[in-house]
């Protein structure tokens, strides 16, 4: 792919991105996903962990707005092709010259992004309702761990999303997927807590090292080395779930074609 | 080079059917269709519910995979160059769906604009352009859940012109809408074709593929029945009559004890609220009407007429009275 089709893909991935933000602002379970259930998770963690000083509480925010990426990313770009099935603009969708791909990475943007929105919410919630002075130790690194977590959960998405597509018995599983992954990525507690035999399932978790990353650039309390660490994880994972994501959507678009499977009428 | 070439193609469904024994159902969509549209030409596809219009459609939009057989547009094959061919071409299906209901027009031809790799200062220009073109000017910043059938319908013409395709695949563009709004899309679709696009349209309704279309193909049971001008067409009906019969309820033996007459090509029948119309096709012209009242058998008998074949009885005969 040369310059040229790059920023061609990035302006059509920025107006996707727009217009799925525009399209699921009246969108109220979009709403409960990205707002309402990261607050009631929040307020629950925050009223569990009350007596635990001010570091507990950023990790709740974090934790909580990790919540609703994860949600996001299951329920709304897992979700992101199915949708487009059922309101019947899939067919309109595969039949443009753009690569699909690349409409359904502007699309899981647009959802992660926006999702960022429950980490605000937490942070408020927690300052205005519980009296917590919440700062964040080290801003720069924050800030480019949540970039690339963003990016993580974008490539990873982008392998769901098909995977939902093709093979409707996993997607029921949709549901189940939600509260183990906040647990065992350690979103609202570290996994040292959890049973030994865990770990390695939190290892090979992108949302886990994007745990590690912003809970340990908002507390300061991970070394530096740590932090590098996850952030190269993160980057390895998205690289590797991009590459997988490319082969399941030309396989999925051969598969719909044949099947004759890309509308429901 | 002709615009669209269509050589034995075949599409073959199947689907899984059974709980505990499991087995696989074929159904044959399209046996064996073959023709070709010249630059500029606009085609149309003619055939009873079920006879493969829609899956030929669709296959020559990229969005099925034949099973055999082979198509190219403007030269290109749509399974190997798919992404030439979608350059090319645009294409509308019959019904309401297809747009973001609660995006605005604007903004959905701004996404689709983008999506077909439209300059974005050209879209500027060209989307007012097309909303004036299909008579949405004034109503582009209005959500599309508020539209009207024949609006969405128009917003999927502009939609469908965004990258100025030389290609058209209109499938029932009109199905669903008013008279009016049905008459101003014919308009739309006339004032494309001296815009020198290629049009492939499939209609149930005859007299709009007789006043639009420069060829027809009649395909039935996935196959190609005839393909002519609506002139050429209307010759396989010449040496016939119509006969147009109102009865009111007559049951289906009685129906078939006309259809079994010696003298009776073909029989259609229109159901219209408690009435039918039957449209009985002979040779024999007025001289049959005693032999067909006789036939009727008592029943209630209103208006008949006897008159000239239209392009509509030419497609009964083809497709063996299935209307």
């Amino acid at each position: 792919m040369n310059i040229r089709n790059i920023i061609k893909y990035w302006r059509v991935t920025l107006t996707v991105a727009e217009m799925t933000v525009r399209h699921q602002l009246n969108d109220s379970f979009i709403v409960f996903a990205v707002l309402i259930q990261p607050m009631l998770i929040a307020i629950l963690a925050l009223f569990m962990l009350k007596e635990k000083g001010t570091d507990y509480a950023m990790f709740v925010v974090v934790g909580s707005g990790l919540t609703g990426l994860w949600s996001s990313l299951l329920f709304v770009s897992g979700n992101s092709i199915n949708v487009e099935r059922w309101s019947g603009t899939l067919e309109t969708l595969v039949g443009v010259p753009t690569p699909f791909e690349v409409i359904v990475f502007g699309k899981n943007l647009a959802s992660v992004a926006q999702s960022l929105l429950s980490m605000v919410v937490s942070y408020a919630l927690a300052a205005l309702f519980f009296g917590y002075s919440l700062h964040v130790d080290q801003p720069l690194m924050f800030i480019a761990s949540v970039l690339l977590t963003v990016f993580a959960f974008v490539s990873f998405g982008l392998i769901i999303a098909p995977i939902f597509v093709m093979y409707r018995g996993v997607q029921q599983w949709q549901n189940a997927l939600e509260f183990p992954v906040y647990i065992l990525a350690g979103f609202l507690f570290p996994i040292a807590l959890l049973p030994f035999w865990t770990v390695p399932i939190s290892y090979v978790l992108p949302p886990y090292w994007a745990a590690i990353a912003l809970h340990g650039t908002t507390t300061g309390a991970a070394p530096l080395e740590e932090t590098f660490f996850a952030w190269g994880l993160m980057l390895v994972f998205s690289i590797v779930d991009l590459f997988i994501a490319s082969r399941l959507f030309k396989f999925m678009l051969y598969k719909v074609r044949v099947d004759a499977t890309l509308d429901t009428e | 080079m002709n615009a669209i070439e269509v050589n034995h193609l075949k599409r073959v469904y199947r689907a899984a059917i059974g709980v505990f024994k499991r087995s696989i159902k074929e159904v044959v969509a399209v046996d064996d269709i073959s023709f070709s549209v010249e630059k500029g030409e606009l085609f149309g596809l003619l055939g009873p519910n079920g006879a493969g219009k829609t899956t030929t459609v669709k296959m020559l939009a990229t969005l099925l995979i034949p099973t055999a057989g082979n198509i190219s547009i403007m030269g290109f094959d749509v399974v190997k160059q798919a992404n030439e061919v979608r350059k090319r071409i645009g294409f509308i299906f019959g019904g309401e769906r297809g747009l973001y209901w609660r995006l605005s027009a604007e903004d959905n031809l701004r996404y689709f604009a983008s999506l077909y790799g439209a300059d974005p200062e050209v879209s500027k220009k060209r989307i007012p352009y097309l909303l004036e073109m299909v008579g949405l000017k004034g109503r582009g910043n209005e959500r599309v859940e508020g539209y009207s059938r024949g609006m969405k319908q128009r917003l999927h013409v502009a939609r469908t012109l965004l990258h100025d395709p030389e290609v058209l695949f209109l499938d029932e563009p009109t199905i669903g809408l008013d008279p009016v709004g049905a008459r101003e899309f014919r308009q739309v679709i006339l004032d494309l074709q001296t815009e020198k696009k290629t049009i492939l349209l499939t209609t149930h309704y005859m007299f709009e593929a007789d006043a639009l279309c420069d060829r027809i193909a009649v395909i039935d049971k996935g196959c190609t029945v005839a393909l002519d001008t609506p002139g050429g067409l209307k010759k396989h009906v010449s040496d016939l009559s119509i006969v147009e019969m109102e009865t009111f309820g007559a049951p289906e033996e009685v129906l078939n004890g006309i259809r079994a007459l010696p003298f009776v090509d073909a029989v259609s029948v229109e159901d219209q609220d408690q009435r039918q119309l039957l449209k009985v096709q002979t040779e024999r012209g007025a001289e049959a009407v005693p032999d067909l009242m006789a036939a009727l058998d008592g029943q209630r008998v209103g208006r008949v007429i006897v008159r000239e074949p239209t392009l509509e009885d030419a497609y009964v005969r083809l497709v063996g009275g299935k209307v």
